[in-house]
């Protein structure tokens, strides 16, 4: 995990670096030297005096080759990277914005300074007529480093530099070794948290391959790292989240009755909770592919010879049974079945399930008596025994309204008074594949 | 409310010196600066005298202008609104007429500076926005009583009527008017697909490139100014400051993501527009808002590439008439000089291609604005120059094409004109020459018989 202790923080760099290349035509060879000398000559600009650092959502603009000139008064090269904190809320107008202040991510986008030229020259048109292929793409520069809080800010932007540099020579390698003929993948970095280390590690990926494509070099990265081979920690949907970004994905789609315009109203239950099920995978990137309707999870029970043709299209219900059937077929996902026999030994599976949640992680899907239920976690003590469920009742045929949803406990914490105490329970649960 | 014009007292002077003969009108242009509460008159000048092989000037049976003296005058105005700096502009014109023609002048008046409107704004990298001060001026002056009616036009609106407005002399003092420059390096990659036309994309490519300076950040002075804010708080209170000049600094965003994959693009052409130009730009003194020097030196700096590219591109297109074949390798672009008219503070400027000189650039000025500066006060060491270019690598006729960048849009029959002037240079001296040697022999011959 990436420790932010007290008195570090992240200083991040972002920006759009346009890559121009004029490919010969009919020279295949000397096709990657163009390109390395257009990434070469990126280097060098990122070594410019016109380069700037502009702090977000301020005043702050900083000239970190130019003997760090800056705009504000009160910054310069010795201030320390703490008081950044500060700055980045003062913009001006003396509003303070409600601000996380435990969020240690500090936002810096880089420009360039196209006034004030070292050497300007005359003005002049140059014109080329000459066949070629002409590659344009923005590479999405982000650079990370950890920082001490009284770290001074002159220092972190030589680190920012370097990374700056590396991160395009990085660029050039993965565009040089996925590109095909004119064919140009944009090379995206993104950002991991190791366990084996405290700092956090940039990957850069070419955006064009998916992850399936990447798995050799996954592998490579697993044994640079020395992580080991059983579960994913560089995949894209492993990235690290910034404290100060907005989530791009739920943890998983709450799945529910009514929605996507399918009236299951009283029969669909199972399918919602295994839809559920279905797009936790989807996040966490074992699978690509859209979450199943009903229909596709009917034909995909069809397929294993589970159900007869005419399962496809009706109102019948399916139980946790199928639910490993359809994970098993569509994701290639193996499931552990619980049973018990009446619904007052669920707390005996306490452990059980507590231990499903530390390993797997996966939503349970829960079926019994005349209904079906996701459960995302679980509370349990070792000593008393107590236990709540953390329940997704896809039951709700509400509209798409999250205050509701939690206010009315359509996503809530139950007790064990929730099940029928009657009735036979049988659970999915779901096991994450042992993949990189 | 109408508007309130400004006009500097050397503006009255000029507007009182043009005479009129007989029933003859005259054209021109008020210059100066639009702003918010009021607007200023800086500058007048007449359009220029245009040859024509009629027997009357300027007056036609078809009202006051025909077709031909409004293209004229149109194009009179986009030139001279190429050699002001930022800030300034053709704010309207002026017309004076005799007493028996005054009744049409209006109707004259509200089509030219349409007219002139529309044209300038051709080929321009911006638009006019909700913050540009849309009204024009028209000056209507009684060449008998010399009174002056001041009307004002929103051209934004083209069924817009005529608006009166306060018209007034009052010295401008331009010494406190703050000014506001940059040197900008360029670096525009222009590429070329196959089938597509050249103007196209060099065009396409200008306006992606005013696209990211539109969204540039500018700094003032070294700091990042509230667009608000004022650029010289306090000032009224030190009216004899000087000269406030503030040095603006661009700072181009980045770019936005693009996708998955690079653009490939099959391409026939590369252009590339590299080198450094100073841009300029003044404020009126009024509390001046640091919205303002921004506006006005983007506007600059995108007015100056786009004239200076076509300039070289209508160059070229001659040159490749004459049969030189489309241009290739390296091309300078015209350089910018400024000038400083006489008894005033302001500089335009005007743009002059490697093989002319400083005495071209004065010939221009007298045309165009009707003023005489000495080449001493033309300043070139603003912008970093080319070398010399050889004589040989342009097209053969010097002459013709040291006007090269005038002569195009001048009436063809200029052309035609200096051609015919060769004819007679030519071919006509040459037989009279020898008519008279013959004469003379003759009459040499007649006394040695006698």
């Amino acid at each position: 995990m990436v420790l932010v202790d007290d008195g570090a923080m992240i200083l991040r760099l972002g920006g759009g670096l346009e890559f121009l290349c004029q490919l010969d035509v009919s020279d295949a060879s000397q096709r990657q030297l163009e390109v390395s000398r257009s990434f070469a000559d990126l280097r060098s600009r990122v070594k410019a005096e016109s380069l700037v650092f502009s702090l977000t959502d301020s005043a702050l603009f900083i000239w970190p080759n130019k003997s760090f000139q800056a705009s504000l008064d009160d910054v310069d090269e010795s201030t320390a990277c703490g008081e950044l904190l500060q700055s980045e809320d003062d913009d001006g107008g003396g509003k303070k914005k409600k601000k996380d202040k435990k969020s240690p991510v500090v936002n810096l986008r880089f420009m360039m300074e196209i006034t004030e030229p070292t050497e300007p020259s005359a003005p002049c048109l140059y014109r080329e007529n000459k066949k070629h292929h002409c590659i344009r793409m923005v590479l999405p520069m982000d650079c990370v480093v950890t920082v001490r809080s009284d770290e001074t800010f002159g220092s972190s932007c030589k680190r920012l530099l370097r990374a700056l540099s590396t991160q395009l020579s990085e660029m050039e390698a993965v565009t040089l070794r996925h590109m095909k003929d004119t064919d140009v993948p944009v090379p995206r970095p993104f950002h991991f948290s190791l366990p084996t280390s405290t700092e956090l590690v940039t990957i850069v990926y070419p955006a064009s391959v998916d992850d399936k494509g990447l798995e050799s070099f996954r592998k490579e990265l697993h044994n640079r790292f020395e992580l080991p081979d059983d579960r994913p920690y560089f995949r894209r949907s492993n990235a690290f989240h910034f404290p100060d970004e907005p989530y791009k994905t739920r943890e998983q789609n709450y799945h529910h009755y009514m929605q996507d315009r399918m009236d299951d109203n009283g029969w669909g239950c199972a399918y919602r909770s295994l839809q559920t099920i279905c797009s936790w995978f989807r996040q966490q990137g074992y699978m690509e592919r859209t979450v199943p309707t009903h229909k596709e999870i009917q034909q995909a029970l069809v397929d294993v010879g589970d159900k007869p043709a005419a399962f496809v299209g009706s109102r019948q219900w399916i139980g946790s049974i199928e639910v490993q059937a359809v994970l098993s077929h569509l994701l290639g996902v193996t499931s552990k079945i619980l049973f018990v026999s009446q619904g007052s030994e669920l707390p005996s599976q306490g452990r059980e399930l507590a231990n499903h949640f530390l390993t797997e992680g996966t939503p349970v899907m829960i079926g019994g008596g005349v209904l079906a239920h996701t459960i995302l976690g679980v509370a349990w003590s070792e000593t008393s025994g107590k236990i709540r469920f953390l329940i997704l009742d896809p039951h709700y045929t509400g509209g798409e309204d999250l205050q509701t949803i939690t206010d009315k406990g359509w996503c809530g914490w139950k007790g064990p008074e929730f099940w029928d105490q009657n009735a036979y329970y049988n659970l999915c649960l779901p096991q994450r594949p042992k993949a990189i | 409310m109408g508007r309130t014009y400004v006009a500097d007292d050397t503006v009255q002077k000029y507007l009182s010196s043009l005479h009129t003969a007989g029933g003859v009108c005259i054209t021109g242009l008020l210059i100066g600066q639009l702003s918010l509460q009021r607007d200023y008159v800086l500058l007048s000048t007449k359009t220029p005298h245009r040859d024509s092989d009629g027997p009357g000037e300027g007056h036609s049976s078809s009202g006051l202008l025909d077709d031909a003296d409004l293209e004229w005058a149109t194009e009179h105005a986009k030139q001279v609104s190429q050699m002001l700096p930022g800030g300034m502009s053709v704010l309207g014109v002026f017309l004076i007429v005799p007493p028996e023609l005054s009744k049409e002048a209006p109707s004259t008046l509200r089509r030219l500076v349409f007219a002139i409107e529309k044209h300038i704004s051709k080929g321009r990298l911006w638009d006019l926005t909700e913050e540009d001060i849309t009204e024009r001026v028209t000056l209507q002056i009684c060449s008998k009583t010399k009174k002056a009616l001041c009307r004002s036009f929103d051209i934004k609106d083209p069924k817009s009527s005529a608006k009166p407005a306060d018209w007034k002399y009052q010295p401008v003092s331009s010494s406190s008017w703050p000014l506001v420059t940059c040197t900008v390096a360029l670096d525009l990659q222009i590429s070329l697909p196959l089938k597509s036309l050249d103007d196209i994309c060099i065009k396409e490519g200008l306006r992606s490139w005013a696209n990211r300076i539109k969204a540039a950040v500018c700094l003032i002075n070294g700091k990042l100014v509230a667009d608000e804010s004022e650029l010289v708080p306090g000032q009224k209170k030190n009216p004899k400051m000087g000269k406030q000049k503030f040095q603006v600094q661009v700072l181009l965003q980045t770019l936005e993501d693009m996708g998955s994959s690079a653009v490939t693009q099959c391409c026939r052409s590369f252009i590339s527009i590299r080198g450094a130009v100073h841009c300029r730009a003044y404020l009126q003194p009024n509390k001046p808002r640091a919205k303002h020097a921004v506006e006005a030196i983007r506007k600059d700096l995108m007015n100056t590439v786009s004239c200076r590219v076509n300039m070289l591109m209508e160059d070229l297109l001659m040159n490749e008439f004459n049969d030189q074949g489309v241009m290739t390798g390296v091309q300078p672009l015209p350089h910018r000089v400024f000038v400083a008219l006489p008894a005033s503070d302001f500089r335009l400027c005007d743009y002059v291609f490697p093989d002319e000189s400083i005495a071209d650039v004065a010939e221009r000025l007298h045309e165009m604005l009707d003023s005489r500066v000495t080449e001493e006060s033309i300043d070139s060491s603003l912008e970093p120059t080319h070398a010399k270019t050889p004589m040989s690598s342009r097209t053969a006729d010097p002459i013709q094409h040291s006007r090269a960048s005038k002569q195009h849009i001048e009436a063809p029959k200029d052309i035609k004109k200096s051609n015919m002037q060769q004819y007679y240079t030519g071919d006509f001296y040459i037989p009279l020459l020898i008519y008279i040697y013959i004469y003379i022999y003759i009459y040499i011959n007649r006394t040695v018989v006698i």
